[in-house]
């Protein structure tokens, strides 16, 4: 048996390096399928949310958008509210128990997760959306574009950039929260750090592992998205066709400020 | 149907309130095709507000709009929208697009146009209004002048009938007042009906075949802009023209 405490690192890591990789490899895929569908989630929330009800549209419509409007502000407030490892808890056993479901455990985390980012993204995008000028909006509508395109092709392209950094934190949470769903039996690195501890007893050494694990995987995550923020900011040139004295010049210009 | 067929625009008792505030206070008025109005009147007097009523972009509260003898709320309102170009004191670019897809987007989504026929419609007005050269930069690339050329050559890319301006040099620099009054000036040959919300009265003098001034949610006097500069009736107008000019 090591005596140090590199020792014990060196150990472990022979020992149970594959199953920290596959704990980690876990935790990846439910934070990318988790926030991205989160995101989608919160995207389409607050396209609906954000549907403009006019006073000539007839009785039936105004109803169902009041009636869609109070269910989707409900799911935000019950999802916002309720920590995630209770939303496990309940819809893992809730359909066991009750609906005689028994799914797999990976596919109620990708559940849970992506309906819970839903609802915190829902409000990012509201909030961004928002940050936009209704001057645009109202440019969109004057045109004769629906909500949908003015949205689609406007005001979103605008609002996801300025959202990015609140998106990024969200999938950086994802990668550490979804830590709690070990409470079903999810193999996420936190589930397979407590296997790996629990044969010699050495919690230090093994969670200190799996720290180092979460650290990596959110620094890389946080550069990455940083490189598609700069992306996504767009070409900081633009070219101007001729110039008064020469009609074939082609000019570049910088963004100023960039 | 009332009124003649000359008439694209004809507005009946038209009223809007904000909140207990009553902002157009029945309003009665034509324009026939092709003809260029000036709106003027002091801040606050509704001029604004009745110019939003046509394209529905406000809701009246009473009255009726016609546009070609049919009432606005009726048609479809991508019809409308496409048949009624606007122009605003903000310019309200798209600021994620060039100037280009800006004039680009509308044709595309709404008139159904082939994205070439749309591009080519889009460069037609580009280089009317001097913005050809900037096609490719991007709203928060280009001057006030310039946002405000290229969101007239966006209007202009849907080919309306009609084209309502809602002080369109009100957010500019005075040096950039004229190079947009100008392009507004080209279009006036055009055949195309525009009505003008201003504070430029040396623009309206010139410019307008007709001046309409309006004061506290009423039409005060309407005439030619001859008349209505050289001796207005109405100790309202009188005042307010005394006012403006002496600036």
């Amino acid at each position: 048996m090591p005596t140090s405490f590199f020792g014990w690192i060196q150990l472990l890591l022979d020992k149970y390096g594959t199953l920290f990789l596959q704990g980690a490899g876990v935790t990846m895929l439910i934070a990318v399928v988790g926030t991205t569908v989160g995101f989608l989630i919160g995207l389409l929330v607050a396209i609906l949310r954000t549907f403009p009800l006019k006073f000539t549209a007839p009785v039936w419509q105004q109803g169902l958008m009041h009636t869609l409007r109070f269910l989707l502000s409900a799911y935000i407030e019950v999802f916002r509210g309720t920590p995630m490892i209770v939303q496990a808890m309940v819809v893992y056993y809730g359909a066991l128990q009750y609906l005689k479901l028994d799914i797999p455990a990976l596919s109620a985390a990708f559940l849970v997760v992506s309906v819970n980012t839903g609802a915190y993204m829902a409000e990012i995008v509201r909030g961004g959306i928002l940050s936009i000028d209704k001057g645009q909006k109202e440019a969109a509508v004057a045109i004769g574009l629906t909500h949908w395109q003015s949205m689609t092709s406007v005001i979103l392209p605008q609002a996801i950039r300025s959202i990015l950094p609140a998106v990024g934190n969200e999938f950086v949470v994802n990668i550490k929260d979804s830590s709690v769903l070990n409470v079903i039996s999810v193999t996420e690195v936190y589930f397979m750090s407590r296997s790996a501890a629990g044969t010699y007893l050495k919690y230090f050494e093994v969670f200190f592992i799996t720290a180092v694990i979460y650290l990596i995987l959110t620094f890389t995550t946080t550069r990455l998205l940083r490189l598609v923020e700069k992306k996504l900011s767009g070409s900081d040139f633009y070219t101007v066709y001729g110039s008064q004295s020469d009609h074939q010049v082609q000019i570049q210009y910088t963004r100023e400020g960039t | 149907m009332e009124g003649s067929m000359a008439n694209i625009i004809e507005i009946g008792s038209l009223v809007k309130h904000f909140g207990k505030n009553a902002v157009l206070k029945g309003i009665d008025l034509a324009f026939p095709k092709g003809q260029v109005a000036c709106i003027i009147g002091p801040s606050g007097s509704g001029k604004s507000t009745l110019l939003r009523c046509i394209n529905l972009l406000e809701t009246p509260d009473g009255g009726s709009i016609r546009l070609q003898g049919q009432d606005v709320t009726e048609m479809p309102t991508g019809l409308l929208h496409a048949r009624v170009g606007m122009v605003f004191q903000q310019f309200n670019l798209f600021n994620n697009l060039s100037a280009l897809e800006n004039c680009v987007l509308g044709q595309v989504k709404v008139l159904k146009r082939s994205r070439a026929q749309s591009e080519e419609t889009a460069m037609r007005y580009l280089e009317r209004v001097g913005m050809l050269p900037y096609r490719d930069a991007r709203p928060d690339q280009l001057s006030g002048g310039q946002k405000q050329r290229a969101a007239i050559a966006r209007a202009l890319s849907m080919d309306p009938d009609v084209l309502l301006f809602d002080e369109p040099t009100s957010a500019l620099d005075p040096e950039m007042v004229d190079e947009v009054l100008n392009v507004i000036r080209t279009l006036k040959d055009g055949g195309l009906t525009m009505l003008i919300v201003t504070h430029e009265m040396a623009f309206a003098r010139d410019a307008a075949d007709r001046v309409v001034f309006m004061d506290a949610g009423q039409l005060v006097e309407d005439e030619p802009p001859q008349i209505l500069f050289a001796q207005p009736r109405n100790p309202r107008t009188q005042a307010f023209l005394a006012r403006s000019l002496r600036r």
